[in-house]
């Protein structure tokens, strides 16, 4: 019996997700460590389902350091197959995947064409070795993806014979976490049955399922951290990593493999019916007693304080504290902390993701706008897609001038407004 | 002969307030059912509606006797009633059912005027009818006996879902096209969530014409089926969000099972269902109710553990998948939606154990933001249950509240309301039909069943029973407290409604045909 070929999936990897250096390092230090697993393990290839880095133009510094790394397992002979996910793109075209595909890097496995009839035809990408035949679905522009999805010609995909992989960076509305559930998903019924893989990205939670006709779904969950849950969720001891997958003429095995990304500790604090100064005093004796040296500390506060100010809690000094013990990063989640005294921070969460969002939402019926994209729901996550690009930060060697137009360009392309500003 | 000669169709004769004769004019065809007026002074008129019909005659019945036996045997062949239209005529019992006098509305407390004519009601007569309320469900069109008028019925949706609904009928006397009707024209107001367990996935219109044709399908109709077509959603639902008081009334637990579900819920929460299937136990639980709940759990809901492993081979619940369905679900009705659950292929206990997960979630949560002083904010949402006595009859509810009950109780509070589709109303208990405020009765053969509802009718209906009995298929009775009398409707075959508004939107330079999603 002949050994059987083996892939690793991973996914949401969001290098340079965090501006602090030292995380930066940790990201650093996950990304090499999956890869030397990889190559340890001896597997054929990896695909990766999109969201490679956090921006579609991220700082060459990260850049360099993963091109270091992914070269790594060029030389092993590994190739590297993705797609696009939804931080991968930029809203004026060219994004860093395409310059590593250019450079020979990886290789993007969705090869769409539309035929005469107006349906997305997806062209299989076979891998040399192995032959397994890979496509797939990058993410696509907000309200767009059902649409795409919609109009695939399914058929000829399940016509195909072959062990087949199919990678897309969507949430799957029969599939998606109950945390998730206002997130906008495509129906399963969408997706192109028969497939003996379905590799999917953009969900941050790990998991796998089998529904009728869809064998294996499965989501790696982010490879290190994206996003300020997910380095919560991490220090709380949910395991990262990617899975690794066995196959020959069918599927035989998935496995999890696990990437220790940090030694974290996370300490919750119900602050409702205590004042600030005693919450204080109360967080400060706690935090003393944990064993901070050499970890990633994640503090959340929630509750309703009785009186005083949620600023009366001096961050500065419990992370001065904290740092002098040894911590190597701290993070304070004051979302879910409100104070009867004051009407402000009027809405909690868990992130500033999903805080913005809700406050987009509550508010958007107060905007008077003719465009019906910027009403309602779509309104919604333009808004937040928008703020997402307004954070882009000015690209070393890049004048103030061509970040403004930058921004400002990406602004009207969000917003749908090129026919506007068209001569402009 | 005037134009108002020619309408005449009959007169007042006689009878009292409950009954009034009229004489048929000779050649009128009065139906049961007929819609009559006898106008009054000032331009006001009654609205009479015939109940009854019988036979009237001058001639002695020992001389009709004897001319019948004469003719039949032979014995004269051309013998005949001399000026017959005079001697022998129809009689017809009427009563009055709205008086109306310039803008008012009054329900009769006087008899027409005594041997006044009267004459079939025109649609100009019903013209008060015609106004459509703010959120209009349409319901079909008035009809007079089996003659249709051109003026349609609606209600207004607001009240009319949130006061609960009864679609009462035997087979084949149109429930089902009356609910398409009702649900497309829900579909064009956008104005009220309404969840559909459809147990014979006809209202979607998979493998035909359904809701899926309406233009506003696209953003206001969801359909869940466990094998669902391209672009529909599959119907998995999650265990954990199983409750155990979702299967009041659904399935019988002795009270040591109860109690063993309880303690479980208790100590697990939502994985109470998955720590009983792996047989975890609990003090005070015996082996053998674990045992038996397992059983049951493994019929009900297709999980069992093999080999350590917890296994769900069902079509629709599962141990991972599903996790935010019926959040998708109550989010879709509190969006105006209309959310279709094709329940066809799956048994009994499951369809009705979707619907009650589904039927709690937006019960209370619309409890729950009534309670913060919001819920003016939310849309009426209703829930369309077929074959209701399921969980609505004496027997069921005897065995325990369900959230059905619940909401047929203090659904319209908190804006729930239920659409019951029966055969069977009489299983129902009177204390439920008396707070189903709108009632749609169609044909029903079964005296039993036509007195159940008559018994509970909005409006007095106790002289209806053979008109009941007389509905042929999409005519029906509408009675409402929303309604100032009991209207006779005929709601017309959904394919023709969606071949209108196709025409019409042809005409309007937007071809419906195309606006299906593009499939393959």
């Amino acid at each position: 019996m002949s050994a059987l070929y083996k892939f690793a999936h991973m996914s949401d990897i969001h290098l340079g997700a965090f501006p602090d250096p030292m995380i930066r390092d940790l990201e650093k230090q996950a990304l090499d460590e999956s890869v030397k697993k990889c190559i340890e393990l001896k597997v054929d290839f990896v695909l990766i389902s999109g969201d490679i880095f956090h921006v579609g133009i991220p700082d060459l510094s990260v850049v360099n350091d993963s091109i270091r790394i992914f070269r790594k397992l060029q030389h092993a002979s590994i190739p590297i197959y993705a797609i696009y996910g939804s931080h991968d793109y930029t809203p004026n075209g060219t994004s860093i995947i395409d310059i590593l595909e250019t450079a020979g890097i990886l290789t993007n496995v969705m090869k769409a064409r539309t035929d005469e009839e107006g349906y997305i035809v997806l062209d299989f990408f076979t891998d040399p070795k192995t032959g397994a035949k890979l496509t797939g679905i990058s993410a696509r522009r907000i309200g767009l993806e059902s649409k795409f999805y919609e109009k695939l010609d399914k058929k000829r995909l399940e016509y195909e014979k072959g062990f087949k992989i199919f990678a897309f960076h969507s949430g799957i509305t029969e599939l998606k976490p109950a945390f998730l559930s206002e997130m906008e998903t495509v129906p399963i019924s969408n997706f192109p049955k028969g497939f003996d893989y379905y590799a999917g990205g953009h969900i941050h939670k790990k998991d796998e399922f089998e529904l009728p006709g869809y064998p294996k779904v499965v989501f790696p969950g982010p490879l290190f951290t994206g996003y300020g849950k997910d380095i919560e969720e991490t220090a709380r001891g949910v395991d990262r990593g990617f899975f690794v997958v066995s196959f020959d003429e069918k599927l035989e095995h998935v496995e999890f493999v696990i990437i220790k990304g940090f030694d974290g500790d996370f300490f919750e604090y119900d602050a409702t019916s205590k004042n600030s100064h005693q919450a204080m005093r109360e967080i400060s004796q706690k935090l003393d007693q944990l064993e901070v040296n050499g970890k990633v500390v994640i503090v959340r506060l929630k509750g309703e304080l009785s009186g005083g100010k949620t600023s009366d809690i001096d961050f500065i000094e419990l992370r001065r504290k904290l740092v002098g013990r040894g911590a190597v990063y701290i993070q304070f989640n004051r979302f879910s902390l409100r104070t009867k005294e004051y009407e402000g921070n009027r809405v909690a969460g868990e992130d500033v993701q999903a805080i913005e969002a809700t406050l987009f939402r509550e508010n958007i019926g107060s905007v008077k706008v003719t465009q019906p994209n910027l009403k309602g729901k779509e309104g919604t996550e333009s808004a937040v897609e928008l703020l997402r690009n307004l954070r882009q930060q000015l690209k070393i060697g890049e004048t103030k001038t061509d970040y403004g137009k930058r921004i400002v360009a990406s602004g009207i392309e969000t917003l749908k407004l090129k026919q506007e500003f068209k001569d402009e | 002969m005037s134009k108002n000669e020619l309408e005449i169709v009959g007169q007042v004769i006689g009878g009292n307030v409950g009954s009034i004769a009229i004489r048929e004019k000779n050649g009128k065809n009065i139906e049961l059912g007929d819609l009559l007026v006898a106008e009054e002074n000032e331009g006001g008129y009654l609205i009479l509606k015939v109940f009854n019909l019988g036979y009237g005659s001058q001639i002695p019945t020992e001389v009709r006797e004897l001319a019948a036996g004469l003719k039949l045997e032979g014995y004269s062949a051309g013998l005949d009633f001399m000026d017959p239209k005079l001697r022998n005529y129809t009689m017809a019992s009427v009563k009055g059912v709205l008086r109306v006098n310039k803008d008012s509305l009054k329900i009769p407390k006087v008899l027409p005027t005594f041997f006044s004519s009267v004459r079939l009601a025109t649609k100009e007569d019903l013209e008060f009818l015609a106004t459509p309320p703010k959120y209009p469900i349409y319901l079909g069109k008035v009809r007079s006996g089996s003659k249709v008028l051109d003026i349609d019925v609606h209600l207004d949706g607001e009240s009319f879902l949130t006061h609960h609904v009864l679609i009462a009928a035997t087979t084949g006397r149109g429930k089902s096209n009356l609910v398409k009707v009702l649900l497309w024209s829900a579909l064009d107001a956008r104005k009220f969530g309404i969840f559909v367990i459809d147990a014979h996935d006809e209202y979607y219109g998979r493998n035909g014409i359904g809701l899926k044709e309406h233009p506003n399908a696209r953003g206001s109709l969801r359909y869940y089926s466990p094998d669902a077509p391209a672009g529909a959603n599959t119907l998995v639902i999650n265990l954990k969000a199983l409750e155990p008081e979702h299967f009041d009334g659904i399935v019988s637990f002795t009270d040591a099972q109860e109690d063993a579900i309880s303690a479980y819920h208790k100590k697990f929460n939502e994985t109470w269902i998955e720590k009983v299937v792996h047989g975890e136990t609990i003090e005070g639980v015996k082996d053998v109710t674990l045992r038996v709940l397992q059983r049951k759990f493994k019929r009900m809901l297709g999980v069992y553990e093999q080999a350590g492993e917890l296994i769900c081979d069902s079509d629709v619940f599962s141990l991972t998948a599903g996790a935010s369905t019926v959040d998708d679900i109550v989010r879709a009705l509190e969006r105006c939606q209309i959310v279709v659950v094709d329940t066809s292929r799956l048994g009994e206990e499951a369809e009705l154990l979707i619907g009650s997960i589904v039927a709690s979630k937006i019960f209370y949560n619309y409890k729950k933001t009534k309670g913060k002083g919001a819920l003016d904010e939310k849309p009426p949402v209703g829930i369309v249950i077929e074959e209701a006595p399921r969980v609505l009859a004496q027997d069921k509810i005897e065995q325990g509240d369900n959230i059905y009950s619940r909401i047929a109780r203090e659904g319209r509070k908190f804006k729930v309301g239920l659409i019951a589709i029966t055969q069977l109303a009489s299983v129902i208990p009177t204390t439920v039909l008396t707070n189903m405020n709108t009632k749609i009765i169609l044909g029903n053969e079964m005296a039993s069943e036509r007195s159940a509802i008559i018994n509970s009718a909005a409006q007095d209906l106790s002289d209806e029973d053979r008109t009941i009995a007389s509905l042929d298929k999409g005519e029906a009775i509408v009675s409402s407290i929303f309604a100032k009398f009991a209207i006779p409707i005929y709601t017309p075959l959904f394919e023709e409604v969606v071949a209108k508004r196709r025409q019409n939107s042809k005409d309007d330079g937007f071809d419906l045909s195309k606006s299906k999603l593009l499939l393959k």
